[in-house]
């Protein structure tokens, strides 16, 4: 089928496209214009914008400690339930039916969970099928587990460890790696409560610099194209700033990501010792290209804050409201399921300001990601209101105007004028995310691009335009019209696929033998499992 | 071979298939309990919301006691991985169902591998039972037999209450018994892990043990190695969280999932006379059940021959017995993908669920 969109503000970072124009898509791919012939279906977006669908790159979504956190936290639900609507299971609050809807709503098309536990890929890859209309992907997290930590600690080769690597990313059916909080969560089976980049694991020897440097090292080899994605240590410390800046200079030339930067940006000035260190940190981030980030804003209300930085939630469970949380030692990394209200107080406005800052500090929009870390900053419907505080000077200072005084003194959030543009938005939620995972095919409005595309209908309220999408279409079809969904389809989760090696897959058939007393086979999963039709997509490792 | 009956009449599975959505869309308290592999219940919530209906494990209490330790309290838990190869201490809470009992056995048998703990001169971990003697204990290997901690008569959260307050060193009325040798085991224990279920163990008992282990992690590391009671019943309350954000006793008699722990008890609602329908999926061989009110009853289950009493039974295969399924694994603490051990033509749960939505109104199709 041929669909013209038309008459639309077109937003195509990419491809240079900026301004009023027809898009057309013929069945699920876009197309040029056709030298003749008429159009199937037209869709009027005079008065709209017309953007490629957005990815979301760090979206707590599915898997073991989401599913937990739903688990401790069933009064959550009223919260997160939506009004009855006629797809099934989309009024289930809290839920991965809701998590696509609200999503597509929204005009995003693609997101990635991005903590997967390798042990739990098949609950996790279970989780992202049940989210419907949208892709999904996720990253396999590593740096705490038993047999990467033995291999680095015995001087294993580069080859071993890629070859584990590959093997972590084929069968989990990664799009990444990930690593948290390295070596802590295992330190922390050791007693070991706080953890810094340069410490050692205990039992095995090695410092969480060394494990962060294999697996970039690993990743950037394997051509993983999605850098090592890094959950620093320190998460939520006063002066936290010092670890980020110094996993930044870790970097040394080669790709690495550093996830949810907020949460790092704390410096230890004034008389409560919190501080902003925004500016220093987006000075750190302008001045390394190697380097992306995303930011995992705070906004303020009632979350649950999900992580597998076991480390980081055990010390923080005092903080919990309500007061109940789960905290699991996993065969790597585990997690923490802790809830959390982000008040309007000093620390919860220092937070807040402290991600809008990183946002508009750091120039590039290509290197800067749209995240609030959800649920942890804040649940991801806080989109719209977050795009509004980004491109409206005025809106925030309306906002900062009921925040706390002294922590606005600590921060330079008043001073900037910047707001960010329709193009910018563009780059950062579209264009950005597409290069950063090796998504060729999305995140641009170029003929042969998979149309994933969002329409939104002009509007002065920057948060409703952006908030309720006047058409979405995902693989062609469309999928909200007016803000509504029309129905469900059943999207891919995004995968690389580098084939394993023949000896390590023997040598780990051997490992979990001995060590679990279980063949290799009760860890892996064929796609049927999954009872979907086509559930994976392939991409490509870079070359 | 028969597979579908109505009443006592042998049918074709299409038909029998819409008899029973025909008994669901004039039902007014349709109640369902499954006893099921992860499709089979996907499937099955995505009917209950379609027909209003309420669901739970087919012995419902005992999963729903290991819920509510999570949606009341919280938990500090260790994959079972781990504890095998890290726990060097392990502490037998209650009594555990027989599915575990070899797992007990195998860490009776094996040492840690992680980290390096003083395992004392016999090289074996140490292995302590809370309970009475009367329990029906697991074996351990080489005839080793775990050191009771026991308060008597006293229930099994009296012990777990006097143990925790022994170890912080306040007075009880009651001593537990070898508590010296439970106090020193842990003052030198580098992770010692407390295996509990919610079989056999009342709801303040497991908070207890919890706050025994939260005692623990002032100074040191320990943890609770959960052990459900239902392997099929936790991986559909696992299931039903991501897909209602609750776990079963969950209810969409207003057209949107509720929770509530008493009200959609499904066996209460069959005692009680609320429910005029049951649908039971359960894919081992099931009792006769007796005949309740006017209660209609639909059967899923692996028989040769019509459950006596139903209205309509449909033959369905045993997961990973007869048809590959998704279980959840307490070996490894997640699901697992199993293939069929004896293949057979017997269809899954999911697939027959499936087909009696189909059967119950022309909406879209479900999504699972």
């Amino acid at each position: 089928m041929l669909t013209k969109i038309a008459g639309g503000d077109i937003i195509d970072p990419v491809n240079g496209r900026l301004g009023k124009g027809d898009l057309w898509i013929s069945d699920d791919k876009i197309v040029a214009a056709p030298a003749a012939g008429a159009a199937d279906r037209t869709i009027d977006a005079a008065g709209c914008i017309v953007m490629a669908g957005a990815i979301d790159i760090h979206s707590h979504i599915g898997g073991g400690n989401v599913n937990t956190a739903r688990l401790l936290l069933p009064e959550q639900h009223a919260a997160h339930q939506a009004r009855p609507a006629t797809t099934p299971l989309s009024n289930a609050g809290w839920s991965t039916f809701q998590t696509g809807c609200l999503y597509a709503k929204m005009g995003f098309t693609t997101v990635v969970e991005p903590a997967m536990s390798p042990g739990a890929a098949l609950h996790t890859h279970l989780e992202l099928a049940d989210i419907p209309i949208i892709d999904k992907a996720t990253l396999a997290i590593l740096g705490n587990d038993d047999f990467l930590l033995s291999m680095i600690r015995d001087d294993a080769s580069s080859t071993m460890i890629e070859d584990y690597v590959a093997w972590t990313v084929a069968s989990t059916r990664a799009l990444g790696v990930k690593v948290i909080n390295a070596g802590a969560a295992a330190a922390f089976k050791e007693n070991v409560r706080t953890f810094s980049l340069d410490d050692v694991v205990p039992f095995y020897g090695v410092s969480s610099r060394k494990i962060v440097k294999t697996l970039q090292a690993a990743v950037d080899s394997l051509g993983v194209p999605h850098p090592l994605h890094v959950h620093c240590n320190n998460l939520g410390s006063p002066g936290s700033a010092d670890t980020a800046a110094a996993t930044i200079a870790a970097a040394e030339g080669l790709p690495l990501h550093l996830a949810h930067l907020q949460f790092y940006g704390y410096g230890t000035e004034g008389k409560r010792r919190f501080s902003s260190a925004a500016a220093r940190l987006a000075e750190l981030v302008n001045a390394t290209p190697e380097v992306t980030i995303d930011i995992g804003q705070v906004m303020f209300g009632q979350t649950v804050t999900v992580s597998s930085d076991v480390m980081r939630q055990f010390s923080a469970r005092g903080s919990a409201q309500p007061k109940k949380s789960v905290i699991h030692d996993g065969d790597g990394n585990g997690g923490g399921i802790v809830p959390y209200s982000y008040g309007k107080d000093f620390y919860g406005t220092m937070q807040w300001a402290i991600g809008l800052e990183l946002f508009l500090l750091i120039d590039d929009p290509w290197r800067v990601f749209f995240t609030t870390d959800h649920p942890n900053g804040a649940p991801f419907t806080v989109y719209p209101a977050l795009f509004e505080l980004l491109m409206s000077r005025e809106a925030r200072t309306e906002m900062m105007a009921g925040l706390s005084p002294p922590a606005m003194a600590l921060s330079t959030l008043a001073a900037i004028d910047r707001e960010y543009t329709f193009e910018e938005i563009a780059i950062m939620t579209r264009a950005a995310p597409a290069r950063l995972l090796g998504l060729t095919d999305r995140g641009h409005l170029g003929a042969g691009a998979t149309a994933d595309i969002a329409v939104y209908r002009r509007d002065q309220n920057i948060a409703k335009m952006l908030g309720q999408a006047a058409y979405v279409f995902k693989d062609g079809d469309l999928v909200v019209q007016d803000g509504e969904i029309t129905h469900y389809r059943w999207g891919k989760a995004l995968r690389l696929n580098p084939s394993p090696d023949k000896a390590m897959l023997r040598r780990l058939e051997d490992y979990h033998q001995q060590r679990y007393g279980l063949s290799l086979d009760w860890f892996d999963f064929p796609d049927t499992a999954i009872a979907r039709e086509q559930p994976f997509g392939e991409v490509a490792c870079r070359t | 071979m028969a597979v579908a009956w109505i009443g006592n009449r042998e049918t074709l599975v299409e038909r029998a298939a819409a008899h029973a959505a025909a008994l669901l869309g004039s039902s007014r308290c349709p109640v369902f309990s499954l006893d099921t592999d992860i499709h089979g219940t996907r499937a099955a919530i995505a009917l209950a919301e379609r027909v209003g209906a309420a669901y739970d494990h087919a012995d419902g209490a005992a999963v729903s006691r290991e819920a509510a330790l999570f949606t009341d309290k919280g938990a500090m838990t260790v994959a079972p991985g781990e504890a095998r190869r890290r726990a060097d201490v392990v502490v037998v809470v209650g009594e555990l169902p027989q599915i575990h009992h070899q797992f007990v056995g195998e860490l009776s048998a094996t040492v840690p591998d992680l980290s390096t703990p003083d395992l004392s001169a016999r090289n074996q971990r140490e292995i302590f039972l809370i309970g009475s003697n009367e329990m029906s204990a697991p074996r351990l290997s080489n005839g080793r037999i775990a050191t009771l901690l026991s308060c008597g008569e006293a229930s099994l959260g009296a012990t777990l209450a006097a143990l925790r307050a022994q170890w912080r060193g306040r007075q009880t009325s009651r001593p537990v018994s070898n508590f010296d040798d439970f106090a020193k085991a842990l003052e030198a224990a580098h992770f010692p892990v407390f295996l509990f279920s919610g079989d056999a163990t009342e709801g303040l008992a497991l908070e207890m043990l919890q706050g025994l282990v939260t005692d623990l992690n002032r100074k040191s590391r320990a943890s609770g190695l959960h052990l459900p009671a239902s392997e099929n019943g936790w991986g559909s309350a696992l299931a039903s969280t991501w897909m209602t954000g609750f776990p079963l006793r969950t209810g969409f008699a207003r057209g949107f999932p509720e929770f509530d722990p008493w009200r959609y008890d499904v066996a209460r609602m069959i005692a009680a006379g609320e429910a005029d329908l049951h649908l039971r999926i359960s894919s081992s061989i099931v009792q006769p059940q007796k005949k309740r009110n006017r209660m209609a009853l639909i059967a899923l289950a692996k028989t040769q021959e019509p459950v006596a009493g139903a209205a309509v039974t449909i033959a369905i295969g045993e997961a990973g017995v007869d048809h590959q399924a998704v279980v959840y694994s307490s070996r490894t603490g997640s699901l697992r993908s199993v293939d069929a051990r004896a293949a057979s033509e017997l269809p899954s749960a999911a697939t027959v669920i499936r087909l009696v939505a189909s059967h119950v109104s022309a909406e879209a199709a479900l999504p699972c």
